[in-house]
């Protein structure tokens, strides 16, 4: 099989069940700046949802950006790498450095209405095969004198997606 | 199940962490850039007892009081140099500084983009760079907030400005607004000349469609040159 370079996606849902002190601390923090920030789009108070603001004002679909200001200064704390997805060692590995912020659905009088979601999306990878359920893929930056390349093996699962693909060129 | 004992290991600091900090959100900019720390620091012995070494923070969270307060705006964004000093009363209590306002700016580089609006709006981004140009400080007991930044650029139809919302403390939105700036001869914007645009088709402040009913509330004050930067104040009331 020739190899292919890949990216993949992790949609990461944060929401007021989240169990892990970072997803808290951003949950709490979108929540906060979604309050501030939709005062612009929602001069008279009349709506309380997201999904009005969107439907009913023009411009608010602005928010997201705006509120992920906020996510922002956390991501650095995840020290370059994606959260939660482990190769089969157990091991966090997935390098990122571009991410989008989505809100799904909030409500300004109801926090626990407020669900967020991180895409994280990793840098390019080479995908060398599948072993069942598994990815083998090994970072395309890396450079290999020997011939011998490390590789992981990513286990697909629910939320993790491949989202590019880049054929090599035809012979 | 690794990273769920690892993270209950650390679980009593990465909850308290929160509260401290949260204690000096308050403060200023600078409790806004997350710690971070490097490799190993050296373990040393005390006594019987080994004392710890410094690790990595890893993936353990801490609380940072809002990433959007931070006084260098710039990121990746090249140009001259400006410093920007808003000082706020309270048109309420007698144009008395009013303190512990949220103040946002942002505004467009010196090719005139503003960050994310200029691509489309569902691409991914870089989190080191998405939000070039904007930030978020608190004012001092004078009212006074200040921020480095770059002098903007220009885009079809707009004067130079510089975008503000001033909250209250408890996050209300007191008031959305725009600098203006000086124009003519010896003034910034003329120094300045539109960076690689030139000014062939900027919109001046006559016939901006924002500030062309008057801009003497809005205007600023710009001093300096393009070898050492210049400063910009303002100084406004907000019904707080």
């Amino acid at each position: 099989m020739a190899e292919r370079i890949i990216t993949l996606c992790y949609r990461k849902i944060i929401d007021a069940t989240s169990p892990r002190p970072w997803d808290k601390l951003v949950f709490e923090d979108t929540y906060g700046e979604l309050r501030l920030q939709a005062q612009v789009f929602n001069t008279d108070g009349r709506f309380r949802t997201y999904a009005e603001l969107l439907h009913q004002v023009p411009g608010a679909g602005q928010l997201p950006f705006l509120v992920s200001a906020v996510v922002r200064g956390y991501l650095p704390q995840l020290n370059g790498l994606i959260p939660d997805i482990v190769d089969n060692l157990g091991r966090h590995f997935l390098k990122f450095s571009r991410f989008q912020f989505e809100i799904i659905n909030s409500d300004l009088r109801d926090r626990s209405r407020h669900q967020v979601a991180i895409n994280f999306y990793s840098d390019a990878l080479c995908w060398h095969d599948t072993i069942g359920t598994l990815l083998l893929v090994s970072e395309a930056a890396a450079v290999s004198e020997s011939g011998e390349w490390l590789t992981h093996l990513v286990p697909v699962q629910p939320y993790l997606s491949v989202y590019s693909i880049q054929q090599p060129p035809a012979p | 199940m690794e990273r769920k004992n690892f993270l209950k290991s650390l679980f009593v600091g990465a909850v308290s962490a929160p509260a401290v900090l949260a204690a000096c959100s308050k403060d200023d900019a600078d409790t806004a850039t997350p710690a971070t720390t490097g490799g190993t620091t050296g373990g040393t012995t005390a006594g019987s007892c080994t004392v710890a070494p410094t690790e990595t923070e890893g993936p353990f969270p801490t609380k940072v009081p809002s990433s959007y307060v931070r006084s260098d705006i710039r990121d990746d964004r090249t140009g001259y140099k400006l410093t920007a000093t808003i000082t706020l009363m309270n048109s309420n209590a007698s144009c008395a500084a009013l303190a512990g306002a949220l103040v946002d700016i942002w505004h467009c580089d010196k090719d005139g983009n503003y960050s994310e609006y200029g691509g489309s709006g569902m691409q991914s981004t870089n989190y080191q760079s998405v939000h070039f140009l904007r930030g978020r400080q608190t004012t001092n007991a004078s009212g006074q907030v200040q921020f480095t930044t770059i002098f903007p650029g220009w885009y079809s139809g707009r004067a130079t400005h510089i975008h503000v919302h001033v909250y209250s403390a408890t996050g209300i939105s007191l008031k959305v607004t725009q600098i203006a700036f000086p124009e003519g001869s010896g003034t910034a914007v003329a120094a300045v000349g539109g960076y690689s645009k030139g000014m062939s088709g900027y919109t001046y402040n006559a016939q901006d469609n924002v500030f062309s009913d008057g801009v003497a509330q809005e205007l600023a004050t710009v001093t300096g040159n393009t070898t050492d930067g210049f400063q910009l104040n303002i100084s406004f009331a907000v019904p707080a």
